[in-house]
């Protein structure tokens, strides 16, 4: 996603990034960045906090406006209220590359260095 | 008062460990930059959202593909109106709860927080379209050659102005 934003911004866009990851978005370069402390999918806040939710999108358009120094970065201020660990639904298929290491762990070594078998 | 966000709160071993080998990896890149070109309150704003959300009326993205093969992601993207709401939606990406974008879209693509914005004259316009792709991509160079050119030239003929992000 930081790839995409810096192909954006160079073709003319002003972008920023809100990302609850920011040391793996912050490791490819990009121009503006706001880290939130919030779980991976809520990015935002809880489903129906409208005024959480306000509150942090607000946030990072004042900080789209205000950072005037490329790869600038935020720290937003939010507290994360929900359960520490938001759990999918009972039955919820995990992600195939998770059962595929798991049934051949060797290629574990593979998925850390992104080194992605060729067909 | 300043606090430093921690990455890997919310994040599990395996993937903690996956993360911070792929940011070994990287290394410092010269950054671009294209400063806003009016004051918020005039600008016209669109969000790109990596959770492979589409319309229920439009193309899924590919599961079948990636199920087949789980080093594979699909690179393609799909154009969101700000109309829209979890109802006319789904979200495809296999690694994210898909009942989040059930219970709530503005948790990941916040249209309805940015038209009220709007209506508070806060930020210029909300776009017409927003965009969503899928954020698992451990080989990211088809979308970046075919889907963000895209998106890039819809963002044009729509005079938008600035960009939020929201990885998934």
């Amino acid at each position: 996603m930081g790839l995409a934003q810096r192909e954006i911004e160079a073709a003319g866009f002003s972008t920023i990034i809100l990302s609850s990851i920011p040391d793996l978005t912050a490791s490819v370069s990009v121009p503006r960045l706001a880290a939130i402390e919030y779980p991976l999918g809520y990015t935002l806040g809880r489903p129906n906090d409208v005024q959480d939710q306000t509150a942090v999108l607000r946030a990072v358009l004042q900080a789209l406006e205000a950072m005037e120094t490329p790869g600038e970065v935020v720290h937003l201020p939010f507290e994360w209220s929900g359960p520490e660990k938001p759990k999918p639904p009972e039955g919820h298929e995990p992600p195939p590359i998770v059962g595929h290491v798991q049934r051949h762990p060797l290629q574990l070594r593979r998925l850390l260095t992104r080194d992605v078998p060729q067909d | 008062m300043a606090r430093k966000v921690d990455s890997y709160r919310f994040i599990g071993g395996m993937t903690k460990r996956m993360i911070k080998t792929w940011i070994k990896m990287e290394n410092p890149r010269e950054i671009p930059w294209t400063p806003l070109p009016k004051p918020l309150r005039d600008c016209k704003v669109a969000l790109l959202s990596s959770a492979a959300i589409a319309l229920k009326t439009d193309r899924p993205f590919d599961q079948e593909g990636e199920r087949r093969n789980p080093w594979w992601g699909d690179p393609s993207y799909r154009v969101i109106p700000r109309t829209a709401t979890g109802e006319d939606v789904r979200l495809y990406h296999l690694h994210v709860d898909p009942t989040i974008v059930e219970r709530d879209l503005n948790c990941l693509l916040p249209l309805q927080r940015l038209v009220e914005l709007e209506e508070a004259s806060e930020i210029g316009q909300v776009a017409d379209s927003h965009y969503s792709m899928m954020g698992y991509l451990l080989q990211p160079e088809t979308a970046l050659r075919e889907s963000i050119p895209a998106i890039i030239e819809h963002m044009r003929d729509e005079e938008v102005d600035g960009l939020i992000l929201v990885p998934a």
